[in-house]
């Protein structure tokens, strides 16, 4: 879920790349140190992030933009997030569960940044947000758009999902319209700005210029909307809801079992008869009404009955063992804990633990992209608010002493106890 | 918002981007300006044999052209190379030589064995970023599973928190789990292209399904790692702000989110219920969670009474975010919708007027203006042999002859 975005919300991509030259290994395989997820052979890459040098300046809270600087930062850019003194982003305080005093909501989306404890509506606090070479462009991310009949709206991932036809396709056949479990319209809109910031920037190289970009819930989500979209706008035909089911192909979606879920995607024909197989129901490969998908489909509710009966004999993990080999792709309906329990999971490094500097050992889920040149082992925790308040005025705007220590008293920024 | 006339041309424009199957990130890359070629493969039992399948998904059809495929696939080229041809992966891998970017979603191991994989092709072309997209990631126990959407969204958790309070898991309406993919290798792409301005190289990039949706549990996932929290189901509530989720209305369903003290007596000003304001056990939001059950029977039984359109009259002004659960006609005749330009309408070669939804985000340095219509099957392979690898007559009749490459006849 999400706060109101509003006009002044802003991710802003500044600065041009330090001009250094990265070290280039040769023949060194690049080893994840979380898990052995090692990909290609050794490419020269210096161990760099792509985003080395490049600084971002974070003014998001809550989910969608920070969870798209979090990924500019997992590549390597320096992100400087703007909090307001006190509170600070909201998430800090969504909990239970804490860890420590830290809201696991605000651990989830927030490490590799720094945070400067600015306050907007003083004019010094401005002043310091102005000094920070931003000229070359920003990324506005709002809840509707920059313009329009709604562009005052709040964003909020909910609204944004009922309005864009998210909620009215997702839920039970027969049941009402629920929202996905986790807030995929505010983060597909993360991950829309990611790569448009970095597209304005690859702009950059060539022209010199920065961009205004436009990111938002509503078009993010219409957008992902693809082919229910195009069903509608071309063939007239509604959408509705299927459950875990697919409307054009039987049978794909998900079974009870004795004890939990699979879902089984048998998209061919020969995958519908090992699945007769694997579940004895060999004479169902002989009844015509089934034999191709076309019929399966129009006799769905018969055919599904029948295997939800079966599958309802014997557990899930009795199951996926029977069904390995098949060549039918299977796969349970994990809770959260056996999805962290889950070997791959591990394997791919998606189980990332850090030291706080308060809060002990947190962990957090890992980032879902690697590159043959580096490797996600210089992760920094996710900042307590103001942390990084002085570093960044002495490092990034060479401010002095005297200049900081003026800024510190008029209360125009703040700085934490923990630096 | 005003938009600048000139283009913005990513640097991958200057060269075409090649890529077999990966659709929804090729989608993105093209909508950045770069000129993609699409390569459509042999036909079934040909690798990649899905990735044309989708042409085949409908009904709807436009013509002969499924919407599945138009909707993810304008702004490309296709060449239709037959891989197990010698002469075809030959093509690839000269092709390959000259791309910026080259995408892909097979099963780990298969292009390898054609000669075709990132060692290979990085070896010609030192400056190839490569981005491979499977279902679970490019090694690992599962490194072998092919990826569909519906088994990653079941392995990967979100099935499991997707669902009303008391029914049975359910996925996402539309493949997210796919499209979160698709969206983090877009911007990996541009991240790899970023670091070749500085060090000339490419780099071998693993997007997957798994690790993108786990990724994307974000506070789910902490909750669980950090607090031993499980997640469960909720409908379209949500399990620490009430009232924060959707009711059925007379003719449809509403949304409200009343995060705050002052936004719920709103609601129960427009609900003309203020006799609820005064009640002790609904007073803070801590308190409305603990006594959710009768409050939001309350508030349904009320949501019943009157049509959404009243509701959403009624609480304008009230300072409470509220929108309607829209199905899909709604949501084209939004107007917001029309002013973000997200109904796309082309013309295509053999279907004629073709509409799509439109790209999400706007830069003030391009129109998207200049986009061009889903192609047909091997619609370009003669212009690419042509154009990009400056094949000759002889030689690119050579190549359709032993039909390790086929042109459509149209062109």
């Amino acid at each position: 879920m999400s706060a109101p975005f509003g006009r002044s919300t802003r991710c802003l991509s500044a600065r041009s790349p330090v001009g250094l030259l990265s070290q280039l290994r040769r023949n060194h395989p690049v080893r994840c140190p979380l898990g052995e997820r090692r990909l290609s052979q050794a490419r020269p890459g210096g161990q760099r992030g792509p985003l080395e040098g490049l600084t971002v300046l974070d003014l998001t809270r809550v989910l969608a933009g920070p969870f798209a600087t979090m990924i500019l930062g997992d590549l390597g850019a320096q992100v400087i997030k703007v909090e307001r003194p006190g509170a600070g982003d909201d998430t800090r305080t969504w909990g239970p569960p804490f860890v420590g005093a830290e809201s696991a909501y605000f651990l989830s989306v927030n490490r590799n940044k720094k945070s400067i404890s600015v306050d907007l509506k003083h004019p010094r606090g401005v002043g310091v947000i102005q000094e920070v070479p931003v000229s070359r462009g920003h990324t506005l991310m709002s809840g509707y758009g920059q313009t329009g009949p709604r562009a005052q709206s709040p964003g909020y991932d909910s609204i944004a999902s009922a309005v864009s036809g998210m909620m009215h396709i997702t839920g039970s056949e027969d049941g009402e319209p629920v929202r996905p479990g986790v807030a995929m319209t505010d983060l597909a809109t993360g991950l829309y700005a990611h790569g448009a910031v970095m597209a304005a920037l690859l702009q950059r190289h060539k022209t010199g210029r920065g961009v205004h970009i436009d990111c938002n819930l509503l078009s993010s989500q219409v957008s992902c909307l693809t082919h229910i979209a195009a069903n509608y706008l071309n063939g007239g035909q509604e959408a509705r809801r299927w459950g875990t089911a697919h409307e054009s192909i039987v049978p794909y979606q998900g079974f009870s079992t004795k004890d939990g879920h699979l879902v089984v995607a048998a998209a061919t024909d020969q995958q519908f008869v090992r699945v007769c197989n694997v579940l004895k129901l060999n004479e169902l490969t002989n009844k015509p009404e089934y034999k191709s998908n076309k019929l399966r489909v129009q006799n769905r509710r018969e055919l599904l009955h029948t295997l939800s009966q079966r599958f309802l004999q014997e557990k899930t993990a009795d199951w996926l063992r029977e069904f390995e080999g098949s060549g039918v792709p299977v796969g349970p309906i994990n809770n959260i804990q056996e999805v962290f329990s889950d070997p791959q999971v591990k394997h791919n490094g998606l189980i990332q633990e850090m030291e706080h500097p308060t809060a002990g050992q947190i962990t957090v889920p890992g980032p879902a992209v690697r590159f043959s040149s580096f490797a996600h082992d210089k992760a920094t925790p996710p900042p307590l608010i103001g942390q990084h308040t002085v570093q960044v005025l002495r490092h990034t705007l060479s401010y002095s002493d005297d200049v900081i220590n003026a800024l510190l008293e008029s209360k125009a920024v703040t700085q934490n106890e923990v630096s």
